[in-house]
């Protein structure tokens, strides 16, 4: 099979691009690229020990998750699925890293084969290392951040993923023994009648939740951030303190504030009883949009600060002289931000309208802290404020059912990132990313 | 010419009329919580209306010196280990990840920030089993360097917002910089990044913010009572412990208020100051 | 596998049976030991040998796990002390796990986090077993085996193929108690409100004459109030639903597959709840009477309320900070307060459930409890020298000092006697059955959104001006009906398994 390579290939490659593919480095030693053959070998080497210690039985894990179940009181030692499950994708990428690595050893000895041909020289390691610093900079700064992702961010989203294929939850947790099911459990969730409408009830709540406080929080941030770039507003560091002053409170300090003050024995409900009249059950059983608005309230509350300060950074950078000139030009206050300030800070600002529709999709603390543990009529295991995550958290990780929770934040997830895609895709932010340069 | 300036005195007026109302929707939950801290009484409802009944300063002394059960200086020690480390790391990461992504055009890059986009969409607290066993994995429950190395880790995420701003920064300089000789790291620390202060410093911010008032993750990762962080440790209060909360609410307040204080001047000024455009 | 572990456990059972030998028991702390694991093995749970070897590890460190409220009062430095004294010989260690006093062993014991040895509510504890996170205990063997009643046993009882074990050793005893201010009773209490002449006042002792003597504070309209209590807090509420032949779980809550909040007639306890709140005001309804009980019980804005014993300190520290303020020195109000807050039983119930009957016949209130105790960790290193810390911690002289510390209800019935007072009372309610224990399996985890949700509707209706839910008897089985359904759905729908 080798061979067969070897021949239809032979003219294109060299013997050093041959040597390479036998042993990581050993082409470029043999084109005096000491250091860069030195950097393959390492990789080599380390791939090799990880795999013999533990990849391969991690890899071999992935497959079987466990064989052999613990029992603490005979003293067996068991195999516990979730971590084998985990090691086991970190073997998988880890594998994949390695076949990477491998793949471009061989494009790099060919790659100096042909400048050989071309009658140059091979680069010198120095020479490598200062284009890190300037053709390949940005391969220097993404590894680090790419790694981190990668293991703390990817890694648990795949793990998640896959335990929705696993019947991993209620009383199979550890050390009793996880294994794959296939497709069972998106088949029970589509045959459970009583799921359907609370899915598309939550599901509607949650698209309004998340558009209009999006809206209201960035037009209000946004707004404040004009209001206190005026000329005629002066001290504008002390008036600029006290939004911070939310800021610098934690949300969940906040949002359990929040929750005393409108309870019955609140101050708020103190006030109007004083007044003489009777107290307002804002977030009791009944209080279904009473309780949505104060939602919408509080979540402006903490979030209009930090768009207030982002706006104000972008304002910071906006050209002075098309203000200027539009001055000139006659064009009144409104027509100025309409026409000038809004498409800047719009352009600058898409991702962050989409980040934080994502981050009040997915908002849990709020609903969670201000109205939580209501089940209400019409809706299963849920109330009327819960957001799509809030549901999850009743079905899923309060009732230990973890691979339905995965199974329906996957569901979600699709949804979610469809839309999103979808409108990123088409922002001009995205597509004319030089509009403003 | 006189209706332009009663125009000019109305707008002013009708501006600090709405920037007063502003002032007091963020302030009165605020001053709440201050008049709180001050209650003589432990009991949330020992309040005449707005106010506390009784005044005193003992909470604030019990939360520095009752330090038995309630650890709070030293609660307060972690959690500012832990901030000012995962804000240096991150802010850093971020702003590199931010720039390239915005400067380099190179094979896989809208592949990357589409993926970026679509992965800050998966609940996160699904993944959070994974993250814990990572961590046991590794060995690095108990320790604080976990915790600052997950925040980290996780900060480049949200490096859309700073690359938004990077792309409104003319690349012209930059390619009369090259043509001077100076390589992209070059053009990047002497020319981009003293142009982008206002965004430096949102970013220290948040990401300074974030680790001081978590309090999920350093729940799951610190198991023991002494490595608590502020937001843990408060959480654990007990319910007659309602001022020491707000007191300690108060005082975990503090430090990103004089942070603000100290960087809102680079923050409003940084391109003004740059000369670039005007 | 099964099989196999089955087989094993016979064997292991055999050789117990075998080599067992008499009843033996030293007097210092090692020869306990020692005759412990040899008595062991005549007993049924013969099994445990293979965990308790009887020989204390030396030179160990136990990490011990305690409540908060016991590290804060210094009870707890005092039994470490006392321990550590005690078992200075063998080098063995008990220090504080520092820990959150909730955390989860199940998290943390398997990766090597968990302390060795924990003391917990039951509820918590019994849903370590079924990943045998925790050791079992042998039970029978210990000094307090016959001190504590059967019904605390019960709740660490688990049956795992066909042997009995029981995974932790009770401690003390949590559940309602009706707290009063003595000063606010009217001052011809004693003519007016003793019918039965037994010096207790009648409001007190049933719910009836609580009830009007609240109707009168009220009718007085100075926005006082004579009984509260936040309704939505399970806790507390169900035990109305029990008094009329409601249950939590069939078979002894161990049934997960039937559900009984509306059975018996539970609905004419809830219409009991509906009743009271009528005499509240919007309070009742989330959890503010809970949080604000502390300082409007002291000043006097209410007369009574209804909670657990261990809070008694908090009340007494608001009142005699009201009386301080108004003029007294710290150690007369102290003591002022300590006579004029009352804790004693929770009042007694109509059988009618009508709460406006004069002379109605009572049945005693089935309030919701819980017991708390101690349980080993498996993933202890040293299970003997754990075993020795919960019995040391468990003995006569240590329940007792908890009882004067923290002021507990002891589950041993010679501390309780020698307590007396609320925990007589209390440790009785339990030995009588009435205190209805919770749920010692996992499905007890979903009962309290739905019962909860409830509570908060029902406290709702007492202050709906129109469209009532609950205007009669059947619609408040209804609604009781639909918790019942809505646990069943959290409990099993998804349950693939």
């Amino acid at each position: 099979m080798k061979d067969g390579v070897k021949k239809n290939t032979s003219e294109k490659w060299g013997k050093n691009v041959k040597l390479s593919m036998c042993l990581m480095g050993l082409g470029q030693f043999f084109y005096g690229q000491i250091g860069r053959g030195l950097c393959y070998l390492a990789i080599l080497l380390l791939a090799v020990v990880y795999f013999v210690y533990r990849g391969f039985s991690d890899l071999i894990g992935l497959f079987t998750l466990g064989t052999k179940e613990a029992d603490t009181w005979l003293g067996l030692e068991g195999d516990n699925s979730v971590v084998m499950l985990l090691m086991g994708i970190l073997s998988v990428i880890a594998l994949l890293f390695f076949v990477f690595c491998y793949l471009s050893n061989i494009k790099d000895a060919y790659e100096t084969q042909k400048l050989c041909e071309r009658g140059g020289h091979p680069a010198k390691f120095k020479e490598d290392l200062k284009q890190f610093l300037d053709k390949k900079f940005y391969k220097t700064v993404l590894f680090l951040p790419i790694v981190g992702v990668c293991v703390f961010n990817i890694l648990p989203i795949i793990f998640m993923i896959l335990i929705a294929f696993t019947n991993y939850g209620g009383n199979i947790v550890p050390p009793k023994l996880v294994d794959w099911v296939g497709i069972d459990n998106f088949v029970q969730i589509a045959t459970l009648s009583q799921f359907a409408p609370t899915f598309g009830r939550i599901l509607i709540w949650n698209l309004i939740w998340a558009a209009v406080s999006t809206a209201v929080n960035y037009f209000a941030g946004l707004g404040l951030a004009l209001l206190l770039n005026k000329e005629c507003v002066k001290g504008k560091a002390f008036w600029r303190a006290f939004p911070m002053l939310a800021y610098a409170v934690p949300g969940f300090i906040t949002l359990l504030g929040f929750k005393f003050m409108f309870s019955y024995g609140g101050p708020i409900n103190q006030i109007i009883t004083d007044m003489g009249y009777r107290a307002v059950g804002f977030l009791d059983i009944d209080a279904k949009w009473i309780a949505r608005g104060i939602g919408f309230a509080v979540n402006a509350w903490i979030s209009v600060p930090s768009i207030m300060l982002l706006a104000t950074g972008i304002l910071s950078n906006r050209d002075a002289s098309q203000m200027e000139s539009a001055k000139i030009d006659g064009a009144n206050a409104f027509q100025q931000f309409r026409h000038i300030t809004l498409p800047f800070v719009l352009f600058s600002t898409t991702p962050v309208l989409i980040s934080q529709f994502i981050g009040n999709f997915n908002n849990f603390g709020i609903f969670f802290f201000l109205r939580g543990g209501l089940y209400i009529d019409g809706y299963f295991l849920a109330s009327d404020t819960d957001l799509l995550i809030n549901w999850l958290y009743n079905l899923s990780i309060s009732n230990n059912y973890y691979n339905v929770g995965a199974t329906i934040s996957l569901v979600i997830f699709m949804i979610t990132s469809f839309i999103s895609l979808l409108i990123y895709t088409r922002s001009s932010s995205y597509r004319e990313e030089d509009t403003f340069r | 010419m006189k209706s332009m300036k009663t125009m000019r005195v109305l707008d002013t007026v009708v501006t600090h009329v709405i920037l007063i109302a502003v002032c007091f929707i963020f302030l009165f939950p605020c001053l709440w919580l201050i008049l709180a801290s001050f209650s003589k009484s432990g009991s949330i409802y020992s309040f005449e209306g707005f106010f506390p009944s009784a005044y005193s300063l003992d909470t604030f002394r019990n939360l520095f010196t009752d330090t038995e059960m309630y650890n709070y200086p030293k609660w307060f020690r972690n959690t500012l280990f832990i901030a000012v480390m995962s804000c240096l790391i991150g802010s850093f990461l971020v702003i590199l990840t931010a720039y390239t992504m915005s400067r380099f055009q190179f094979k896989g890059r809208k592949t990357i920030m589409k993926t970026t986009l679509v992965l800050g969409m998966f609940p996160s607290f699904m993944g959070m089993i994974a993250v814990y066993i990572i961590m046991t994995q590794f060995g690095l429950i108990n320790k604080m360097w976990g915790l600052i190395l997950i925040y980290s880790a996780n900060a480049p995420m949200g490096y859309l917002t700073q690359k938004g701003f990077f792309d409104t920064i003319p690349s012209s300089i930059d390619e009369a910089a090259r043509i001077d000789g100076a390589t992209n790291f070059q053009v990047f620390l002497k020319i981009n990044l003293p142009l982008s202060l206002p965004i430096i410093v949102y970013t220290a911010l948040t990401s300074f913010t974030f680790p001081w008032s978590d309090f999920i993750l350093p729940k799951l990762l610190l198991k023991e009572k002494d490595l608590y962080t502020v937001a843990v440790g408060l959480m654990n209060l007990g319910e007659t412990e309602f001022s020491r909360f707000a007191a300690g609410s108060v005082f975990i307040a503090v430090p990103i208020v004089i942070l603000y204080f100290c960087l809102m001047k680079f923050f409003v000024n940084g391109m003004t100051a740059g000369a670039v455009k005007g | 596998m099964k099989k196999l572990w089955c087989s094993l456990l016979i064997s292991s059972m055999c050789i117990g049976l075998l080599s067992g030998c008499g009843k033996e028991n030293g007097e210092t702390p090692s020869g306990t030991q020692e005759g412990k694991a040899e008595t062991e093995t005549t007993e049924k749970s013969a099994d445990l040998s293979a965990i308790y070897s009887g020989e204390l590890e030396k030179d160990v460190t136990i990490r011990v796990l305690e409540n908060d409220t016991a590290i804060a009062e210094g009870y707890f430095q005092e039994v470490i002390d006392a321990f550590n004294e005690a078992y200075a010989d063998y080098g063995i260690v008990a220090v504080d796990a520092n820990m959150d006093q909730y955390s989860n062993l199940a998290d943390d014991g398997p990766y090597g986090y968990g302390p060795d040895v924990l003391y917990q509510a039951n509820d918590v504890l019994m849903k370590y077993v079924e990943g045998k996170h925790i050791y079992p205990i042998p039970a029978q063997n210990l000094e307090s085996y016959d001190k504590i009643p059967q019904t605390a046993w019960d709740a660490y009882k688990t049956v795992i193929d066909g042997v009995t074990y029981y995974m932790g050793v009770p401690v003390n005893v949590q559940s309602s108690m009706l707290y009063y201010r003595k000063d606010m009773l009217p001052e011809n209490w004693e003519t007016e409100w003793d019918k039965n002449g037994n010096k207790i006042p009648d409001m007190v002792e049933n719910w009836n004459d609580m009830y009007r003597y609240s109707q009168s504070i009220v009718d007085k309209g100075e926005g006082k109030f004579g009984y509260m209590r936040s309704m939505y807090d399970v806790y507390f509420s169900s035990g109305f639903l029990f008094s009329y032949g409601a249950y939590v779980f069939g078979d002894q809550n161990t049934n997960a597959e039937d559900i009984g909040f509306s059975a018996g007639n539970a609905e004419i306890g809830a219409n009991v709840l509906l009743q009271q709140a009528g005499l509240m005001n919007e309070d009742c309804i989330d959890d503010s009477v809970t949080v604000s009980a502390y300082s409007k019980l002291a000043d006097g804005t209410y007369f009574a309320t209804m909670t657990t014993p261990d809070v008694k300190s908090l009340f007494l520290k608001e009142l005699a900070m009201v009386y301080e303020n108004e003029g007294m020195s710290a150690d007369e109000a102290k003591a002022k307060a300590e006579e004029n807050l009352v804790v004693t039983d929770v009042p007694r119930l109509p059988a009618s459930g009508d709460l406006t009957e004069e002379n109605p016949e009572l049945i005693p209130l089935k309030a919701m409890g819980g017991v708390n105790g101690y349980a080993i960790s498996a993933y202890t290193k040293a299970p003997n020298a754990c075993l020795a810390f919960v019995e040391f911690a468990t003995n006569y002289d240590m329940i007792m000092k908890r009882h004067e510390t923290l002021g507990i209800v002891p589950a041993r019935s010679d501390a309780a006697e020698a307590a007396g007072g609320i925990s007589e009372i209390m440790y009785h309610n339990l030995d009588e059955g009435n205190i209805v224990v919770m749920p010692s399996i996992r499905a007890v985890e979903q009962i309290w959104t739905p019962a909860q949700t409830f509570f908060q509707d029902l406290a709702k209706d007492a202050f709906r001006t129109s469209d009532k839910k609950y205007g009669s008897l059947e619609q408040i089985k209804a609604g009781l009906e639909a918790v019942d359904k809505q646990i069943y759905d959290a409990v099993h729908t998804l349950a693939t398994n």
